[in-house]
C-alpha cells in the first residue's frame, strides 16, 4: 500500500475568485472580497460586512443533479469539487467508482434550510417546509451530494469540526488512501454565508466592523465568510505513473482537543501547540525545516495573540525565522472551508515557492512580532507548509505539506 | 502499516430503554418498546405521535452538582454517556491524565433544537437578543465539545455526521486511530436528541409510521406490513483501546473490532440495485478488512427500522454481501424497540451485541409476523432467540446513502 | 419598577445560569473574581439581563459592568432614560 499521498488538483470557490487560478492570482496581488453583506438584511445588528461569493452559477457545474434542489455549501462543494478534479485531469470515466471518495467538513451545513424552517415556524406558516427539509439540510448532504452527482460510491464522511474542518477532511482522506480502502479522494470542506453564524459572532462581539485585520495592533475581530475548497488526493505512484502534475504531498498531520472552553482558546495556546506538535512528529519534520505557516489568524484580538504565543512555544527562537500569514485578511472566515482553502493556498505556496501576505497589516502589536507577510506576496522557496486550524470546541488541527521530491 | 489490535474496554448507554447496557438487553430481550406517545413537544398536526423518548433524562444524575447550563440536551447525553463509559472501562479522572483518552462523536444533527430556538430568538427579538452561550452549541461539533471539557478529554476530538451510520462511522473511525497508532484509547460512539424539528422533517417526509396504523405495534421491522419508523434518541459509547495496552493495564474486554467497511449508494435508495449493492459492497468491505469469511458471521444486527425500502435494501443487501449464506444468520433489528435513534443507532446495536456475546441470547422483532416471499433472511424472528455469538455484523444503513459496516468478534477467539 | 425587582430578577437570571445558589450571590460580588465567571457567561447574563427588560445596552456601557449590582443599576438607568 502506498503511503505516500499527495495533492494533483485544486478547486476553490471564495470570495476572490473561483477556480484555482484567478483565485491566487488575486490571492498574491492582496484583493479582498469583503464587502456589505447583501443575503441578508444586516439593518437589526451592529455590524454590516461579510465576504460572501459573487456571481456563482450553481448550474455551471451541477450536471447530474438539479442545482435547485441543492443548498448553496453542497452547490459549492460541486463546483469545488468539479474544478479539483479538472485540474487534476482525472477522467471519471477511467476511475473505479466504488474506490472513489469524499470527505469533506463543514461548521453549519445547510443553515439556509434551517433558517428558512424557522422563518416559516416563527410566522406559524410551517406548511411550506414540505419532504424536502430532511434531504436538504442535515450537514452530511454536502458530502452526499458531491458523491451523487460524480457518482463517487466509495468512501463517503463529513466532518464537522467547524473552523477546523478542512483539515480534519483532509487529514481523514489521507488516513483512508494510506489504508488502501480508497484509490482517490476529494477531500477539503464547504460553509455557506449564514444569519445564525453572522447573529453569533456579532452577538459575542467577535466581527470587525469594516476589515480584517490579522495580527495589527488594532484589529478588531473576524468577517463571517463563505467558500469551498476541494483537493484531488491520490497516492505518489499513481499521480506519477498518469503524468499527472504535483502540487505537494501531504505528509502529515496532528490533532488535539483543548477541552477548556467552548469558545475561547486555551490561554497558553496548549492544544494548538500540541497539534502542531503532532504534525511535525508525525510528517518526520524538524521544527527549523517548515518554510511557511498558514495561519489561523482571524483576526480577533483573543485568537492572534494566542496563536502567537502557541507557535513561539513549539518553534521557539525559528518563530521568528518563518513567514506566517493569515489569507482571511482578505477572504474573511470561511468556517468550515477555511482550512480547506488554506491547504489549498499552503499546496500552491509550496509548488510556485511564493507565499501570500496579510494585508491590513500597517501597525505591529508587542503581542504579535512575527513575520506575517505583510501586505505583500512574497517569493521565496517553500519547502515545507504548516497549515493551522483551531476551531470551536477547542478542536484544533495542523496540517503539514511537503514538497514531494524531498523524501524523509 | 502498522495495524494494532483494537478491542473494546467500556461501554455506556443512555436510552429509552434503560442507563445501562444490562438494562438495555433485558428490555430487548423481553420485547419491551420504548416507543411511545412523545411528550416533549407537540406532534399536533404531523402524522406519526410516537417516539423512543428518554423519559425523565437528568444529566445531574451522572455529572452531580456541576453547572449544566452551558450543555444542551444532546451534549448532555453525550457527556453523561461518557461519564459511564469511562467508570465502566476504568478510565476514571485519576487514572487519566488528560491527553490519554479521546472522543470520537457520530451525530446526525447534534442540536438542531438549540441552533432553531438561537436562531428564532433572535428573529422574534432581534439579534441583539441572541444567546451567546446557545450560540456555542449551534456548531455540530459542540456536543463533542463539551463532553470534553467536562471530563477533560485532551486526545484526539472528531464529530462525524453522516446521517444513520455517524455513529458506526465513528467507531470505524476511531478505530483506525488506534489501529495505527495514533490514539491508544478513544471514547467513539454516537448521540442524537428527539425534538421538534428533525421530527417534523422525518414526518414531512413519509419516513415515519403513520397513525392510523401506530397501535403501539409498529414499527415492525422487515414486515410486509411495515410503512415507516418511528424517531428515538440517546446516546452510547464504546471505549476502544489498543489491545497490547489494554492487557498490561489489566482492563476488562468485552470484545475486539475485527473490521468495518463503508460505500455511498449514488440513488440514495431510488434504485433498487444500486441501493443493495452499496449495502453488500460496505459488508464485503469489512470482511475483506476482518480477514473473514462471510460463513464466519454468527448474526446479524441490522440498522432495519420498518422503513419499507431500506428495510428490503439491508435484507437483499446482507444476502448478496455474505454470498447468499444467510438461511442460518440469527437476525435482530433493535431498532424495532428504541426507534431509529440516529447517531445513536450503530453504538447501540454495538452494546447490545456484545450483551448478546456475553449471555447468548439475541432480541427479537417484537410483532414481527408477515413475511415477504422470497425474504432472504430466514431467522429473523419475533421472539428472542438463542445465539452463540463469537463474530457478529452490525449494520448501519441510511436512506441518505450511507452504509456502514461492522464486525465484532468475542476475544481470543 | 423598583430596584428590588430589578435586583431580585437579575439574582434569579444569574441563578439560572451559573447553577450558584441565590444565597451566594451578594449584590456587590464580582462576576470574575468572587463567582468565578468566564466572560461568555458573564456576556450571557448580560444578554439575558437586556433580554428580560427589554432594553439594549451599549458596548461601552457593558464593558463597565463588573458586578450584580452594576447590571441591577445599569439596567435601571436604561429603564429610566434621563429627561433633558
Amino acid at each position: 500500500m502506498d503511503h505516500r499521498i499527495v495533492i494533483t488538483g485544486i478547486g476553490v470557490v471564495t470570495p476572490i475568485g473561483t477556480g484555482c487560478e484567478g483565485f491566487w492570482r488575486n490571492l498574491l496581488a492582496g484583493y479582498s472580497g469583503i464587502a456589505p453583506v447583501q443575503s441578508f438584511d444586516t439593518s437589526g445588528y451592529n455590524v454590516h460586512r461579510g465576504a460572501e461569493v459573487k456571481e456563482f452559477n450553481a448550474k455551471e457545474y451541477t450536471l447530474n443533479l438539479d442545482a435547485a434542489h441543492l443548498g448553496r455549501a453542497s452547490q459549492f462543494a460541486i463546483a469545488a469539487s468539479r474544478l479539483a478534479l479538472a485540474d487534476a485531469g482525472v477522467e471519471i470515466r477511467s476511475i473505479d467508482l466504488k474506490r472513489a471518495g469524499v470527505s469533506m467538513g463543514t461548521t453549519s451545513g445547510e443553515p439556509r434550510e434551517v433558517e428558512r424552517f424557522d422563518d416559516s415556524y416563527v410566522s406559524k406558516d410551517l406548511g411550506r417546509i414540505g419532504p424536502e427539509f430532511l434531504s436538504l439540510y442535515p450537514c452530511h448532504v454536502i458530502a452526499a451530494h458531491v458523491a451523487s452527482e460524480l457518482h463517487f460510491a466509495g468512501v463517503n464522511t463529513m466532518i464537522p469540526t467547524a473552523c477546523a474542518a478542512g483539515n480534519y477532511a483532509i487529514a481523514h482522506a489521507l488516513d483512508v488512501l494510506r489504508a488502501g480502502r480508497a484509490d482517490l479522494m476529494l477531500a477539503g470542506g464547504s460553509d455557506a454565508f449564514s444569519r445564525i453564524t453572522f447573529t453569533g459572532f456579532a452577538r459575542l462581539g467577535a466581527v470587525a466592523p469594516e476589515i480584517c485585520q490579522p495580527f495589527d495592533r488594532f484589529r478588531k475581530g473576524m468577517i463571517p465568510a463563505e467558500g469551498a475548497g476541494v483537493l484531488v488526493l491520490e497516492s505518489l505512484s499513481r499521480a506519477r505513473k498518469r503524468g499527472a502534475r504535483i502540487y505537494a504531498e501531504v505528509a502529515g498531520y496532528g490533532l488535539s482537543c483543548d477541552a477548556h472552553h467552548m469558545t475561547a482558546a486555551h490561554p497558553q495556546g496548549d492544544g494548538a501547540a500540541r497539534a502542531m506538535q503532532q504534525a511535525l512528529a508525525d510528517s518526520r519534520t524538524e521544527p527549523e525545516e517548515v518554510s511557511y505557516i498558514s495561519a489561523h489568524g482571524t483576526g480577533t484580538p483573543t485568537n492572534d495573540r494566542l496563536e502567537t504565543i502557541a507557535v513561539k512555544r513549539l518553534f521557539k527562537d525559528a518563530a521568528y525565522r518563518i513567514p506566517i500569514s493569515s489569507i482571511k485578511s482578505m477572504l474573511g472566515h470561511t468556517m468550515g472551508a477555511a482550512s480547506a482553502i488554506e491547504a489549498a493556498v499552503c499546496a500552491l505556496a509550496v509548488f510556485h515557492d511564493c507565499v501570500p501576505p496579510t494585508i491590513n497589516l500597517n501597525e505591529p502589536d508587542p503581542d504579535c512580532d512575527l513575520d506575517y507577510v505583510p501586505n505583500y506576496a512574497r517569493r521565496l522557496r517553500v519547502n515545507v507548509a504548516m497549515n493551522n486550524a483551531y476551531a470551536f470546541g477547542g478542536n484544533n488541527a495542523s496540517l503539514i505539506l511537503r514538497k514531494w521530491e524531498l523524501s524523509n | 502499516m502498522m495495524r494494532n489490535r483494537v478491542v473494546i474496554t467500556g461501554m455506556s448507554v443512555v436510552s429509552a430503554l434503560g442507563d445501562s447496557p444490562a438494562r438495555l438487553y433485558a428490555s430487548l430481550c423481553e420485547g419491551r418498546s420504548g416507543i411511545k406517545p412523545v411528550r416533549g413537544f407537540s406532534t399536533a398536526g404531523l402524522g406519526c405521535p410516537l417516539g423512543g423518548e428518554i423519559a425523565d433524562f437528568d444529566a445531574a444524575n451522572y455529572l452531580g452538582q456541576r453547572n449544566l447550563r452551558p450543555l444542551d440536551r444532546t451534549s448532555r447525553l453525550v457527556a453523561s454517556a461518557a461519564q459511564l463509559a469511562l467508570e465502566d472501562s476504568g478510565w476514571s479522572a485519576d487514572v487519566r491524565k488528560g491527553d490519554e483518552v479521546g472522543l470520537v462523536l457520530g451525530t446526525m444533527f447534534c442540536s438542531v433544537h438549540t441552533i432553531s430556538e438561537f436562531d428564532r430568538r433572535a428573529l422574534e427579538a432581534g439579534p441583539a437578543y441572541a444567546s451567546p452561550m446557545d450560540f456555542s452549541n449551534t456548531v455540530i461539533n459542540a456536543a463533542a465539545g463539551q463532553t470534553a471539557i467536562v471530563h477533560d478529554l485532551r486526545g484526539v476530538n472528531t464529530t462525524i455526521s453522516t446521517g444513520v451510520t455517524s455513529g458506526l462511522a465513528a467507531i470505524a473511525y476511531a478505530t483506525d486511530l488506534i489501529r495505527s497508532g495514533r490514539a491508544h484509547a478513544l471514547l467513539a460512539g454516537g448521540a442524537d436528541e428527539l425534538c421538534f424539528e428533525s421530527f417534523y422533517g422525518f414526518d414531512r417526509a413519509g419516513l415515519l409510521c403513520r397513525s392510523d396504523n401506530c397501535a403501539g405495534d409498529f414499527p415492525i421491522p422487515f414486515d410486509a406490513r411495515r410503512n415507516g419508523s418511528a424517531l428515538g434518541e440517546g446516546a452510547a459509547l464504546l471505549m476502544l483501546e489498543d489491545a497490547a495496552l489494554a492487557r498490561k493495564r489489566g482492563a476488562r474486554v468485552l470484545g475486539e473490532v475485527r473490521g468495518h467497511g463503508a460505500s455511498y449508494d449514488c440513488s440514495r435508495g431510488h434504485d433498487d440495485k444500486e441501493s443493495v449493492e452499496a449495502v453488500a459492497y460496505a459488508i464485503r468491505q469489512a470482511l475483506h478488512d476482518a480477514f473473514m469469511l462471510p460463513n464466519e458471521i454468527d448474526c446479524l444486527s441490522a440498522s432495519a427500522n420498518g422503513s419499507e425500502l431500506g428495510d428490503r435494501h439491508e435484507a437483499y443487501g446482507v444476502f448478496a454481501g455474505l454470498n447468499g449464506q444467510t438461511h442460518r444468520l440469527p437476525v435482530t433489528a433493535v431498532k424495532s424497540m428504541l426507534g431509529e435513534t440516529l447517531g445513536a443507532s450503530g453504538p447501540m446495536q454495538t452494546v447490545a451485541l456484545l450483551e448478546t456475546m456475553r449471555d447468548g441470547v439475541l432480541p427479537g422483532i417484537p410483532q414481527l409476523e408477515t413475511i415477504e416471499d422470497g425474504f432472504p433472511l430466514e431467522m429473523a424472528r419475533a421472539e428472542s432467540q438463542e445465539a452463540e455469538v463469537i463474530n457478529g455484523l452490525i449494520n448501519s444503513v441510511g436512506l441518505d446513502g450511507h452504509c456502514c459496516s461492522l464486525i465484532l468478534s468475542q476475544c481470543d477467539r | 419598577m423598583s430596584t428590588d425587582e430589578i435586583r431580585t430578577r437579575v439574582k434569579k437570571s444569574i441563578a439560572t445560569i451559573t447553577n450558584i445558589s441565590l444565597d451566594e450571590i451578594s449584590d456587590s460580588a464580582s462576576y470574575k473574581d468572587d463567582l468565578k465567571l468566564d466572560s461568555l457567561t458573564i456576556l450571557e447574563i448580560a444578554v439575558d439581563a437586556e433580554y428580560q427588560f427589554q432594553v439594549q445596552i451599549s458596548d461601552d456601557d457593558l464593558g463597565e459592568i463588573r458586578t450584580v449590582e452594576d447590571t441591577v443599576r445599569m439596567v435601571q438607568q436604561y429603564l429610566s432614560p434621563a429627561v433633558v
